[in-house]
């Protein structure tokens, strides 16, 4: 790309411009047509939506993975909760009565006390 | 015209096109997002926004043991399996694998249920355990799917049955702490309101998401001691099978709070088999929900006042002639021959219903029950023990009972001097209970409870602090009375004590009433008594009964209370006086 100076002289009073300002401008060398530019445009929209697509389609696997983790969670849970249940069946009294242990026990002839 | 053609008409004619298209397009679009936006909106809600109930999980219920909870309710999960029998594929293989696996528990046409094509949904199985659940999805059957679903299971059996209740079909507490604490229990449900995609994948994207989680249930941890009440149950099993009595009840409360360690009933039933109980009087706590007449047992209250009011003490006489008249009724004595002048212990010893009808006379003028002898009787009965007046315990299916006012008409000078020896009145065992232990507690009233606590997810217990409720005699009556029970029972069951222990009580035999007349040959046989060291720390009501079945208290009911009182002073690891 290049730049091409423009020295032409023009009244300050017909510029904008204040003292001490550059009053050389440099005009691109590359002229773009409506096409062009409509073109890019369309490009940075679509690159845009790509960049709001991918970011949203991260957000949404993340949802999948919190789902397949709360699946986990909930499955775990199921999986304690009868494991506890299974444990208050093993030490229940009528197991424990039951037991092999408990039937070898036998009742004390006498109690005595000390002080 | 022919010139703009020429100099550039396809532009021209392209742009005013694309303008047209363009207007259309934004007349459309105005039209769809601004005109009717709230109703695409709307659809789109429908189709994206999901909104479910997050259910809460039932609270569990815990018993004692010592000072440890232990599980006596929990919930399981299980599993309904059902096929879709328009998409499955292999019926043999999914026959024989629900089959293999689910056993009993898989229903019997499964070849017919596969069969009903126009169905798309066919119970296969119920009630599978997880494991089971988990071998079938193991076999990887197409249209196949599974239901979790959560039951209450009951580790113990059908210990303390009557006291916990059960869960009906329709998931709502029934009888016992299942019903009285149901929204306890049961806890909150919680709402989660999402978008969602396709497969109803809950998405984190907008920003109308609600999340409102559920609260559980309460875990109520009872003051049942699942030790005291597995003996108690075994020991009136016993107790039963001696006596041949069909019904029976044991209620054992720690008179220093109120609380109370055992409920036992019999016939009892498994909770976890409701459903095929026959007998819905199975369901029935008769501690709390059958109100009796209950007998010499009531003869405690009647001294208690007596000796509180002043007009008696222990060694006070009276004549006794085995018959007492009340007006136009003479009363008489169930065991005779304890004639002439004899003290107040004497007719607590031999259960004397002319000792009892004297107190009410001399808690009036002496000679007759006079409306001031029943308003204090009545003040005693209803206003301090509680007698014929929900005692407020967390349990369904509490019966008031009934102790005639004397404001009306049948709360005559008859009436109450039946009911100084516990005839004519309604009561239940908690409410005899309650009362006999704030006599024997140093005169102090506590509410009946059965609940300790609640667990905390930490695992410690929150534990109610029971609040006396009101003082009902004074230490000095207390003493008094403890005093006579423990020698009326020392006088003829001495032997059969653990020696070095307080232990006291008063037998109670109640006629039952058939078609509005007392009948001789059906009697109910009540104990209730305390034991202890320094102080009572327990006490044992007892009570045996059947139809067609003469029970005493002496002879059937008090053999129970003693092998429980026994067991009591090991469990509690008393040390003997002396």
């Amino acid at each position: 790309m290049s730049y091409q100076s423009t020295n032409t002289f023009s009244s300050r009073r017909q510029q904008s411009w204040s003292r001490n300002q550059n009053t050389t401008k440099f005009i691109s060398s590359v002229k773009l047509g409506p096409v062009a530019h409509t073109v890019l445009v369309a490009l940075m929209i679509t690159v845009l939506g790509l960049i709001y697509l991918t970011q949203a389609t991260r957000a949404t696997s993340y949802d999948y993975e919190s789902q397949r983790i709360d699946s986990q969670i909930a499955d775990l849970n199921t999986k304690k909760s009868d494991l506890e249940v299974e444990s208050a069946r093993l030490t229940a009294l009528e197991t424990v009565k039951n037991s092999a242990v408990a039937k070898e026990l036998t009742v004390p002839v006498s109690t005595e006390f000390v002080r | 015209m022919k010139l703009e053609l020429q100099k550039g008409s396809r532009s021209r004619i392209l742009a005013a096109l694309l303008f047209i298209i363009m207007t259309v397009f934004a007349v459309r679009l105005f039209y769809l997002q601004i005109i009717q936006g709230d109703y695409y909106k709307s659809l789109a809600n429908d189709e994206q926004i999901k909104i479910w109930d997050l259910p809460s999980k039932r609270g569990l219920i815990y018993a004692l043991d010592g000072d440890k909870p232990v599980q006596l309710v929990m919930n399981e999960t299980i599993y309904t399996v059902f096929a879709d029998p328009q998409t499955i594929s292999d019926d043999s293989k999914i026959i024989d694998a629900v089959r293999r696996i689910a056993g009993g528990n898989a229903r019997e046409n499964l070849q017919a249920l596969l069969d009903k094509k126009e169905s798309r949904y066919q119970v296969l199985a119920t009630k599978l355990t997880r494991v089971q659940a988990d071998m079938i999805k193991a076999e990887g059957l197409r249209g196949i799917g599974f239901k979790e679903l959560s039951q209450r299971v009951y580790p113990e059996g059908s210990l303390a049955a009557q006291t916990l209740g059960f869960i009906n079909f329709e998931g709502k507490g029934q009888y016992g702490i299942e019903a009285a604490l149901n929204d306890r229990l049961v806890g909150k449900k919680g709402v989660l309101k999402t978008v969602t995609d396709v497969s109803d994948v809950p998405l984190t994207i907008g920003d109308r998401n609600i999340t409102v989680p559920a609260v559980n249930g309460d875990n109520i941890v009872l003051s049942i001691d699942r030790n005291v009440q597995s003996y108690a149950e075994k020991a009136l099993s016993d107790g039963l099978k001696r006596t041949g009595a069909t019904n029976g009840s044991v209620l054992i409360m720690d008179p220093q709070t109120g609380k109370i360690k055992a409920l036992a009933n019999l016939p009892s039933y498994n909770p976890a088999e409701f459903n095929k109980v026959e007998n819905a009087a199975d369901f029935n706590n008769a501690t709390i929900s059958t109100p009796y007449e209950p007998g010499s047992v009531i003869k405690t209250l009647t001294i208690a006042a007596g000796i509180e009011k002043g007009v008696i003490t222990p060694d006070s006489t009276y004549v006794n002639t085995d018959f007492i008249k009340v007006e136009d009724r003479t009363i008489s004595n169930a065991t005779k021959g304890q004639t002439g002048t004899i003290t107040m212990q004497r007719a607590l010893n031999w259960s004397l219903n002319t000792g009892m009808v004297t107190i009410a006379q001399r808690l009036g003028d002496g000679s007759t029950i006079n409306r001031q002898a029943r308003d204090t009787m009545y003040d005693f009965f209803y206003n301090k023990f509680g007698l014929g007046k929900n005692t407020g315990i967390e349990l369904s299916g509490e019966a008031r009972g009934a102790v005639v006012s004397p404001d009306e008409q049948e709360g005559n000078a008859v009436r109450y001097s039946n009911m100084s020896f516990g005839q004519g009145m309604n009561v239940t065992m908690v409410q005899v209970a309650g009362a006999f232990s704030s006599i024997v507690n140093g005169g102090t009233y506590y509410k009946p409870t059965v609940i300790d606590g609640v667990l905390g997810a930490d695992g410690k217990i929150d534990r109610v602090t029971p609040q006396p409720e009101r003082t009902v005699i004074s230490q000095s009556t207390s003493s008094q009375v403890k005093e006579m029970h423990r020698v009326a029972r020392s006088t003829f069951y001495s032997g059969v004590d653990k020696q070095g222990y307080t232990i006291g009580g008063k037998t109670g035999t109640s006629e039952t009433i058939e078609n509005g007349r007392y009948v001789d040959n059906q009697t109910i046989g009540s104990y209730v008594g305390f034991g202890g060291t320094d102080k009572p720390v327990y006490v044992i009501m007892v009570q045996v009964s059947g139809k067609n079945q003469p029970m005493q208290g002496a002879r059937h009911a008090l053999p129970i209370f003693t092998d429980i009182s026994n067991w009591m002073i090991d469990y509690l690891k008393l040390q003997p006086k002396g």
